[in-house]
């Protein structure tokens, strides 16, 4: 029964990587709006040097808004090109869930490593803990990935979908943006306190356990 | 039962207008905010309630979700309307106190953190509720955000204190357990408390049972 998840995950999470990296647009899309953001952030600076708890916020809002545009994708491009039906006919709920959601979290984790270095270079912020801004990152991204799943299959159908993920995604990710501003923002001074991450990474899995049980009652509709 | 609810509403107008009375002949001003203090009896109960009904909100999704009766969908709408006007009061009046006392309006206060996101999680319930237009997907969709976006308020509870410095006066119930607070005051409070709930559960049963009545 586990091996058959297992595998029904990884197909999912296959197929997902299979049509993303054919259509390149839902990532090359999220890469250009984060680069463009900032781009703009740091051409508007003129050079000032902000503060490393201004420069970690910065850095979380662009984040956050720039993969937000991916992280919403997961059943709206499946209902645009009409295979959700199919999917809801041979995938079990969690398998669809965590193969989307995995993937996602895989996909926005990648593109956070090259948005990363870019705001730094740009920014001109030095980093002391690379491992705990590594680990704070991947945190980040995975509740993101997962909230954005749940959430976006929740929106399928929906008549106003443009700005409506940020909308019911920014409540549900604020206990996760918090801290890693924080813990971010001690990344770039040196002066870190780990338990924010522990509060992190509890959060995360009792997001996966909540997205886990809920989508089930959106996967099977009577 | 249109008899109930006439008495009830004739006990609310009698507890509001002894209220109205109460707070502003009997409660002595308190030390350091004054007159002041006499905000409170507002903007505490309307806080309470707005807290109480996003958790009947998230009960009655709940409830939902396990037995997908209209009632229970119904009474998680209407309890999310009604909560978001609470909060907007709460926010409001906590603003003007803040502003009288502090100086400034707003400034990222522990509590004021907390009500904004209540505020945003309503406001985010009733987004999703106005863009799916088949009933029954909607009910269930709300349902499924409501319950979700509930997780988010006890991390926030933790976390936000942490993350922001607080000016707030400390809580009628206190870290230590013990309850700071003169002897009229905490009855007219508690009289408010009880005024406030009485008024949103008389709401909640009269829209609930109008919008069905019109859904029919």
């Amino acid at each position: 029964m586990h091996a058959s998840l297992y595998r029904a995950v990884e197909a999912v999470f296959r197929k997902e990587a299979r049509i993303s990296l054919r259509s390149r647009s839902s990532w090359l899309v999220v890469l250009m709006f984060a680069l463009t953001t900032l781009s703009c952030v740091s051409l508007l600076m003129q050079g000032d040097v902000l503060s490393p708890r201004l420069a970690a916020a910065m850095l979380w809002v662009i984040l956050f808004f720039s993969l937000l545009s991916g992280a919403g994708r997961g059943f709206a491009d499946e209902e645009q090109a009409g295979t959700l039906m199919a999917l809801s006919v041979y995938g079990s709920s969690q398998a669809v869930l965590f193969g989307k959601g995995l993937f996602m979290a895989v996909l926005l984790f990648a593109l956070s490593l090259l948005i990363v270095p870019v705001y730094l270079v740009l920014m001109d912020v030095a980093v002391f803990a690379w491992g705990l801004l590594l680990l704070t990152l991947l945190s980040g991204t995975y509740g993101m990935a997962m909230a954005g799943t749940l959430l976006s299959a929740l929106m399928a159908g929906a008549r106003a979908q443009n700005g409506l993920l940020s909308i019911l995604m920014l409540p549900v990710l604020l206990p996760i943006l918090l801290p890693a501003i924080v813990l971010t923002a001690g990344c770039f001074t040196g002066d870190v306190n780990g338990s924010y991450l522990v509060g992190m990474f509890l959060y995360d899995a009792i997001m996966t356990i909540a997205a886990s049980l809920l989508f089930d009652f959106l996967w099977y509709e009577d | 039962m249109k008899s109930c609810e006439k008495g009830l509403w004739a006990l609310i107008l009698l507890l509001t207008a002894g209220l109205l009375y109460a707070v502003f002949f009997l409660v002595p001003p308190a030390e350091g905010l004054g007159n002041l203090v006499r905000i409170a009896f507002f903007h505490i109960p309307v806080a309470w309630v707005a807290v109480l009904a996003f958790l009947v909100s998230a009960w009655y999704a709940l409830r939902y979700l396990r037995r997908p009766a209209e009632r229970f969908d119904a009474i998680s709408a209407v309890s999310a309307r009604l909560g978001i006007i609470f909060v907007v009061f709460a926010t409001l009046s906590g603003a003007v106190f803040s502003k009288l006392t502090w100086g400034a309006y707003w400034n990222w206060d522990p509590r004021q953190t907390t009500i904004f996101v209540l505020l945003l999680i309503y406001a985010a319930y009733l987004t999703l509720r106005s863009v799916i237009a088949d009933e029954r997907r909607r009910a269930r969709v709300s349902a499924i955000y409501a319950l979700f976006s509930f997780l988010t308020v006890p991390f926030l509870v933790f976390i936000i204190p942490r993350f922001y410095f607080s000016l707030h006066p400390a809580p009628v119930l206190n870290g230590s357990g013990s309850i700071d607070m003169d002897p009229v005051m905490l009855r007219v409070l508690l009289a408010s408390l009880l005024d406030m709930t009485l008024i949103y559960i008389a709401l909640l049963c009269h829209r609930v049972k109008s919008e069905r009545g019109a859904s029919s």
